[in-house]
C-alpha cells in the first residue's frame, strides 16, 4: 500500500492511449457491421426450408457458437495463412474471428425476431399481392427490428469488450496501448485500471440504453 | 499444395490432455464460486439497505460492463502490487472468473427471486416462517427451476472465457495449442485440432443443457433471463 497512485504517467502517454482507442473503435465499427449483415443472411439462410440453405447455414452458427472467439481468432492469424496465399494481418484476423462469431450470434437473433411476426401478417401480405422478398421487407423485418433492438444493442455490448482479445495478436487497441504503458513506465497498477475506467465509461451508458429498451418493449408488447 | 500431417499433433496429446484438463479445472472451481458469490450478490443487491444494496450493484455493474480479458489483466499485474501478494495465473483466473460469474449469476438469481409472486412471500410469512426460512424453503426452490436455462447458458459462456487465461501463461488447453504449434511448426494442424476439442465438449455440453431446458419447458414453468 506504500506508494500513492500516479496517474500522471498514464496521462503522459495520452497519445499512445488515443491510438489504441482509434484501433478499439476501427475494429468495433468492422466486425459490427460485417457481423450484424452477415448474421442477417444467415439468419434467413437458417429460417429457409431448403436444406441447401439451412443445413450450412445451421453448421455454420453452431461451429461458431460453440467454440471460444479467441481460438476462433489465433486460427485465422496462425493457421489459416499456410492454407491461402495472403499475409493475414492481425487487424484481419481479429477482424475474421470477431465477424463471425457476431454473425453466427446475431442470426439466432434475427431468426427469433422473425419467427415471432404472426402468420397473419405473411398471409395479409400476401393476399395483397406481394412476394417473399417484399414481405420480409416491407412487413415482417421492420416488426421484428424493434423486437431484435435489445438483443442486438447487447451484442454490440458484447463485440465492444470482445476487441480487447485482439491484443493477443498484438492489434493496436485500447488494452495493448495499456499493455504498452504499463511496460514502459512500470506502473501497471494505473494504466490497467485507466483502461478499465475507460470501457466503463464507453460501455455503461449502453448498457443502460439496452435496459430501456427492453422495458419499452416490455411495455408495448 | 499444403500437405497436411496431425502426426506431430498427436505426439503432443498428452499436452493437450493436460490443458483440457485445466480449462476444465478453471471452469468448475470458477462456476462454484461464482454461484455462491453471485447468490450473495444479489440479496445485497436486493437489500432494502441502501450500504448493502449499493456496493453489490456497484460490483454487478463494473463487472458486467467491462471487457473479461481487462479485468484479468487487472487481477494479474495491478492487483498484486496494489495488496502485495504473489498472484499466479491460476489463482488471478479464478478471482477474475470467479466474479465475474456471480456479477452475471446475481442478476440471475435477482430477477428469479422477483419473479416469485409477492403471495408466496405473504403466505409463507402468514404460517410463521421468518424471511430467511421463507427464502430458503419457499422462494429459491421455486426460483432456482426459472434461472437453470440462464445458469447453464452463462456457464457455456464461462468455458468459452476461461481461454482467455492463456494470454497469461496458464496452461489450458488454448495454451498448449500454442505452445505444440511453435514446437512443431504445424500451426494449422494443431490450431484446427484444438478448435475441434473445443467445439466437442461445448457442442455437448450445449446439447445437454438445450435438453434439459426443453424437459424444463414442458413441466410448464416459464423461464427468466
Amino acid at each position: 500500500m506504500g506508494q500513492a497512485w500516479d496517474f500522471a504517467s498514464v496521462f503522459a502517454n495520452t497519445d499512445a492511449l488515443i491510438a489504441g482507442a482509434i484501433g478499439t473503435v476501427r475494429l468495433f465499427a468492422i466486425c459490427l457491421i460485417l457481423g450484424l449483415s452477415l448474421g442477417l443472411l444467415v439468419g434467413l439462410a437458417r429460417y429457409a426450408h431448403s436444406r441447401w440453405f439451412n443445413i450450412p447455414a445451421t453448421v455454420f452458427v453452431e461451429f461458431f457458437r460453440n467454440t471460444p472467439v479467441l481460438v476462433q481468432m489465433l486460427w485465422f492469424y496462425f493457421a489459416l495463412p499456410i492454407l491461402v496465399p495472403l499475409e493475414i494481418s492481425s487487424l484481419a484476423a481479429a477482424a475474421l474471428g470477431i465477424s463471425l462469431n457476431t454473425a453466427a450470434f446475431s442470426a439466432e437473433i434475427y431468426r427469433g425476431g422473425i419467427q415471432s411476426i404472426e402468420r397473419g401478417q405473411w398471409d395479409g401480405a400476401r393476399a395483397i399481392g406481394m412476394g417473399w422478398g417484399q414481405t420480409m421487407r416491407r412487413i415482417v423485418l421492420p416488426q421484428a427490428i424493434k423486437r431484435m433492438m435489445p438483443a442486438l444493442t447487447n451484442r454490440a455490448i458484447e463485440v465492444f469488450k470482445m476487441t480487447t482479445l485482439a491484443s493477443a495478436v498484438a492489434y493496436v487497441e485500447l488494452l495493448q496501448q495499456g499493455k504498452l504503458i504499463a511496460s514502459l513506465n512500470f506502473n501497471p497498477i494505473e494504466a490497467y485500471t485507466t483502461i478499465a475506467v475507460i470501457f466503463f465509461v464507453i460501455l455503461w451508458p449502453l448498457v443502460q440504453l439496452t435496459y430501456v429498451l427492453e422495458r419499452r418493449l416490455k411495455r408495448d408488447e | 499444395m499444403y500437405k497436411w500431417d496431425f502426426a506431430p499433433v498427436f505426439a503432443n496429446a498428452g499436452l493437450l490432455a493436460e490443458g483440457l484438463a485445466n480449462t476444465l479445472k478453471v471452469t468448475a472451481v470458477a462456476l462454484g464460486c461464482g454461484l455462491v458469490l453471485g447468490l450473495a450478490l444479489a440479496l445485497l443487491r436486493l437489500s432494502p439497505r441502501l450500504f448493502l444494496s449499493w456496493p453489490a450493484g456497484f460490483v454487478i455493474e463494473v463487472f458486467r460492463t467491462t471487457p473479461p480479458l481487462v479485468q484479468l489483466f487487472w487481477f494479474f499485474f495491478a492487483l498484486p502490487l496494489i495488496a502485495g501478494i504473489e498472484m499466479t495465473p491460476f489463482v488471478a483466473a479464478v478471482t477474475t472468473f470467479s466474479i465475474q460469474s456471480a456479477a452475471f449469476f446475481a442478476e440471475v438469481f435477482r430477477a428469479g427471486i422477483q419473479s416469485i409472486e409477492r403471495g408466496q412471500w405473504e403466505g409463507a410469512l402468514a404460517i410463521g416462517m421468518s424471511r430467511r426460512q421463507a427464502l430458503n424453503h419457499i422462494v429459491l426452490p421455486q426460483a432456482v427451476t426459472r434461472m437453470i436455462p440462464a445458469f447453464l447458458e452463462r456457464s457455456i459462456e464461462l468455458m468459452k472465457t476461461t481461454t482467455l487465461v492463456a494470454t497469461i501463461a496458464y496452461a489450458d488447453l488454448l495454451y498448449q495449442a500454442n505452445a505444440i504449434a511453435q514446437k512443431t511448426y504445424r500451426p494449422l494442424e494443431t490450431f484446427t485440432v484444438a478448435a475441434l476439442i473445443y467445439f466437442v465438449v461445448i457442442f455437448a455440453f450445449s446439447l445437454l443443457a438445450r435438453r434439459l431446458e426443453r424437459r424444463l419447458a414442458v413441466g410448464g414453468e416459464s423461464t427468466v433471463h
